[in-house]
């Protein structure tokens, strides 16, 4: 981060900064006071919710019941309920309540029963025939009818459960027969079938908590960052402050540092204690249910409890690099922000961004994948939700997956953060009215020989969209071949050659345009070969970590039917990406960045723009190699100061990968293939190989990176 | 102590391309007394004195402090300056003990050193009454205080006061020019800009008049009147502007600065 950060001063103003902010009653109402009093108000919602749940105890009417045998009983001895033995929880009794009424018109007729039923007298009304008694001692059969009305919910809940305290009296009354008979209980049960539920009470918790939690946290951490980042950035400038804290000793790096940590914790800490105080009341709210002795109070206090320690621990895990990533975001926007009025404005674009990316939690279908670990936000939310969910196995497998990215994103916005508190026009912005005529004329009357880092990055979405349009041609999809030529020249080609005519003084020198010396082209084509066995082993190992999809790779194999010569192979799928996406991304969007970048976050954005592009137009899986690739390929063109040892290399490495698997099954070079191959067929290379690829690379890496910088 | 030589400062405006604020600015300021910059409102003192605080980079020529240059070697400027101006203000959530102690620490200062050097700075400045109250609590004079403590925590040698009086009335005003005039008695370089003919007559050794990013006359006061034949600063002052704006072709829109084609 620039000079050496003197973590005194960070220190310092950090502490500061999280006085100020303890001193705001805004902040603390935010973050102290409105999770304690929130959860506690929704808490006496819901027990007034489950209240109403007790209250419902279902009205059975049951006609002619003097005509009931005494044993065994139906009813209990009070005659307003049914047996408690009869149920497997005998408290469940109590959902019940009986009324006996004596046989008349009133309740035998459907459309009596019906209005008694819409009236709420009853929910279900057994009809005792006056033969029942005499049938049941005489080993014969009696009707028993239950009346119902069935688009009434409750009443055929009602019936569904009478039916089955039916079904156990007259379980009871076979067993007496059976006694009778002397025959064994298996007699007249030759199958019995009983559905149990698996999961364990904790984990039915957690399906609705896993749903819930990740939302809760992301959103908290997220409004936990915003108010304190735009009190700390722009309300600094608008109270006057700021020009005062420049001039201090403190580095700017050391201010963004100070002010950063303090919106980090206000953001952990407002998440944290919204988790805490939802916990205790979910916590409270469980045990009272539980307590209430219900069937229903303990299903819902199984879905209310919180969830276990350990999910507490992983989310708090978690909330670390997720509150990072807010927190340069939130500093970042609100620096650009010349008032704190202007910086709520940001709020509504920033929530909108966010929010789809974590109301995808919300789905319980979509879990987590590589592609999903990469996006911010969704990455973390979606891990959380599989670790509260106690899916470790999926969990494990993508906990780096997940971390890295989401701390490469937060290191980025970070450096963003810095590099706008570095700029004059950012720190003093003043008012002024825009007018989109005289901008786009300053555009192009006051050139600067490279382009700014904002035309870098409008360069790229210009790429991807242009990308995205063509895709949409017709025709397009039918020829891969000639879709892969029109993309590569219409969309990754044509927008930095005419940007870098237009909105530069010096084309040459932002395509790097120049001559490269011999050891440098020599350095690049080492540099290739050395590092194309663990290229291949890298993608091997991704592919095989997450396999592509069999509909995709049917395709590759389509498109590979379709090129009909070796030569015109080389050219489509190595030659030409080698000098358009050199030209695009080493070229204008390096020299981009690099103007307003330090050397390092240049490299790595340059890189992971380069990887998502291959997100987007190629496949999925090759993230990762082009990433590497586009480490390699910057410090390439950084270090040479031209674009073509990048070319080269890229050249160079594409084509390997076309022959590469050709050259090993091919059976004049069966003999070196054994030696150097461990997998012929996928051109897979023997370990040692691997390892004598790893060191040259280094060396190379190192000569390059040590050598003269010949940026100009 | 403050060496400037061709300074320059443009910004940039989409509507009219290269903006010069300031254009080949020198002059040189000597320990004990202090350095006025008269001009009117936008005449570019402001811009002059935020590069001085390394705030500002120039976009040519250059200024050495206290043998730093304020391009090269930013931090090393900010350990020797002090800095006021009405733009620089002060923490509402602070207290005036708090806040001067911030800043201490921020120069780096040993906890027992710089309780001494507040106890003796709140004793000067008379602000032992009110150390304990938020800064938002506070009239405008005892801001002021505040402000200067907050200048002169760390004792720099080199002081920059960018129109210190600007906006306050004139019993808080007279505090804050005796004050000023104590700490040149203390020997420290000191830079007053200011529109106030009043003031420069008052404390200044030097001057220099700026209109329009341009110096237009620097010398002791009495010697620019004799230099010019005007009787007083502010005839002189009005002399040198109408002098300046007859002459069109300097202010005329320059190109792109060195350093930057």
């Amino acid at each position: 981060m620039g000079l050496t950060i003197r973590w005194w001063n960070v220190w310092t103003i950090f502490r500061r900064e999280a006085r100020d902010q303890l001193r705001d009653r805004r902040t603390l109402f935010m973050v102290l006071i409105l999770p304690l009093l929130l959860y506690p108000i929704l808490g006496f919602s819901i027990l007034q919710l489950s209240a109403t749940f007790d209250q419902k105890a279902r009205i059975v009417v049951v006609v002619g019941s003097e005509n009931l045998p005494a044993l065994p009983s139906l009813l209990n001895q009070a005659r307003d309920g049914f047996e408690p033995g009869l149920f497997s929880r005998p408290k469940d009794a109590e959902l019940f309540k009986v009324e006996v009424k004596t046989p008349g018109v009133d309740w035998q007729k459907a459309g009596a029963v019906r209005q008694g039923i819409r009236g709420g007298l009853a929910k279900a009304v057994i009809i005792v025939p006056p033969d029942v008694k005499q049938q049941i001692e005489s080993v014969g059969s009696a009707r028993l009818p239950i009346l119902y009305d069935s688009t009434d919910e409750s009443s055929q809940i009602t019936y569904l459960r009478v039916r089955e305290l039916i079904e156990r009296w007259r379980d009871e009354i076979v067993k007496v027969r059976l006694v009778v008979d002397k025959k064994p209980p298996g007699y007249t049960e030759p199958v019995e079938v009983t559905g149990e539920d698996v999961a364990p009470e904790s984990e039915i918790g957690g399906s609705i908590w896993g749903r819930i939690f990740p939302f809760l946290l992301v959103i908290m951490a997220l409004t936990g960052a915003f108010y304190p980042a735009v009190d700390v950035c722009a309300g600094e400038k608008e109270r006057g402050t700021m020009e005062t804290l420049l001039i201090s000793p403190a580095s700017r790096s050391e201010i963004v540092l100070g002010k950063f940590f303090t919106v980090m914790v206000a953001s952990m800490a407002t998440a944290l204690l919204n988790l805490v105080s939802m916990g205790l009341t979910g916590l409270q709210i469980a045990g009272q249910i539980a307590n209430s002795g219900t069937k229903a109070g303990g299903k819902m206090a199984t879905l209310i409890a919180p969830p276990s320690p350990s999910s507490y621990f992983w989310m708090m895990l978690l909330l670390i690099p997720l509150s990072a990533f807010f927190a340069a975001l939130c500093v970042a926007l609100a620096t650009m922000a010349r008032s704190m009025k202007e910086g709520q404005y940001y709020m509504t674009p920033l929530y909108l961004v966010s929010l789809p990316l974590i109301l995808v939690t919300l789905a319980p279908e979509i879990t987590l994948t590589l592609f999903y670990s990469l996006v911010p936000i969704t990455g973390v939310s979606l891990l959380l939700k599989a670790l509260i969910l106690g899916d470790y196995e999926n969990a494990r497998r993508f906990f780096l997956p997940v971390l890295l990215p989401t701390l490469v994103y937060a290191w980025l916005a970070l450096r963003w953060a810095v590099d706008l508190f570095n700029r004059e026009d950012v720190v003093f912005r003043e008012a002024e009215a825009f007018d989109l005529k005289s901008w786009l004329i300053s555009l192009v009357r006051d050139k600067d020989p490279t382009p700014s880092a904002g035309s870098a990055v409008f360069a790229f979405a210009l790429i991807i969209s242009l990308s995205w349009y063509v895709m949409q041609i017709p025709g397009m999809a039918e020829s891969p071949i000639r879709g892969m030529v029109v993309s590569h020249l219409a969309c990754i080609l044509a927008p930095p050659l005419i940007l870098a005519f237009l909105l530069t003084s010096n084309p040459i020198a932002t395509l790097r345009l120049r001559m490269p010396t011999l050891t440098d082209l020599g350095l690049a084509a080492g540099l290739a070969l050395s590092l194309n066995p663990l290229v291949r082993e890298l993608g091997y190992q991704v592919e095989k970590l997450f396999p592509a999809s069999s509909a995709l790779q049917a395709g590759l194999a389509d498109l590979a039917k379709q090129i009909p010569s070796l030569g015109v192979g080389l050219v489509i799928f190595a030659l030409m990406p080698a000098i358009t996406e050199e030209l695009a991304f080493r070229g204008y969007i390096l020299s981009g960045l690099r103007r307003s970048h330090s050397e390092a976050t240049s490299i790595l954005l340059s890189a992971l723009l380069f990887g998502i592009l291959h997100v987007l137009i190629s496949l999925f899986q090759q993230l990762f190699g082009a990433v590497l690739l586009g480490l390699v390929l910057a410090v390439l063109a950084l270090r040479t100061g031209s674009l073509w040892p990048g070319v080269l290399f890229h050249f160079l490495n594409n084509a390997l990968g076309l022959l590469t698997p050709e050259a090993a099954r091919h059976p004049s070079l069966s003999p070196l293939s054994i030696w150097l191959f461990r997998d012929s067929a996928d051109g897979l290379y023997q370990p040692g190989v691997l390892i004598a690829s790893a060191l040259i690379s280094g060396v190379l890496l190192v000569i390059l990176w040590r050598g003269p910088n010949r940026e100009p | 102590m403050i060496q400037v030589e061709h300074l320059s400062k443009s910004f940039r405006d989409y509507r009219k391309g290269w903006v010069p604020a300031v254009v080949d600015v020198s002059f040189d300021c000597q320990p004990g007394a202090i350095f006025g910059l008269l001009g009117p409102n936008g005449a570019g003192k402001t811009t002059t004195l935020r590069i001085l605080s390394t705030v500002l980079r120039p976009t040519g020529g250059r200024a050495v402090i206290a043998g730093h240059d304020v391009v090269t070697n930013p931090g090393a400027v900010r350990a020797n300056i002090g800095y006021m101006s009405a733009s620089t203000g002060i923490y509402d959530r602070m207290t005036a003990w708090e806040l001067v102690e911030y800043f201490g620490r921020l120069y780096g200062m040993k906890p027992e050193p710089l309780r001494e050097r507040m106890e003796s700075i709140f004793d000067w400045l008379q602000m032992n009454d009110f150390r304990g109250v938020l800064c938002a609590k506070m009239s405008t004079g005892m801001r002021q205080k505040v402000s200067i403590a907050r200048t002169i925590v760390h004792d720099p040698p080199v002081l920059i006061f960018d129109e210190p009086t600007s906006g306050l009335d004139v019993l808080v005003a007279r505090i804050v020019l005796r004050k000023i005039a104590e700490l040149r008695d203390q020997g420290k370089t000191i830079i007053f800009s200011t529109h106030s003919m009043h003031e420069v007559e008052k404390l200044c050794s030097r001057v220099a008049i700026i209109h329009k990013g341009r110096v237009q006359a620097e010398g002791e006061p009495l010697e620019l009147l004799d230099r010019f034949g005007q009787p007083d600063l502010e005839e002189l002052f009005f002399h040198l502007v109408a002098l300046a704006d007859g002459e069109k072709e300097n202010l005329e829109i320059v190109g792109p600065p060195r350093g930057l084609a």
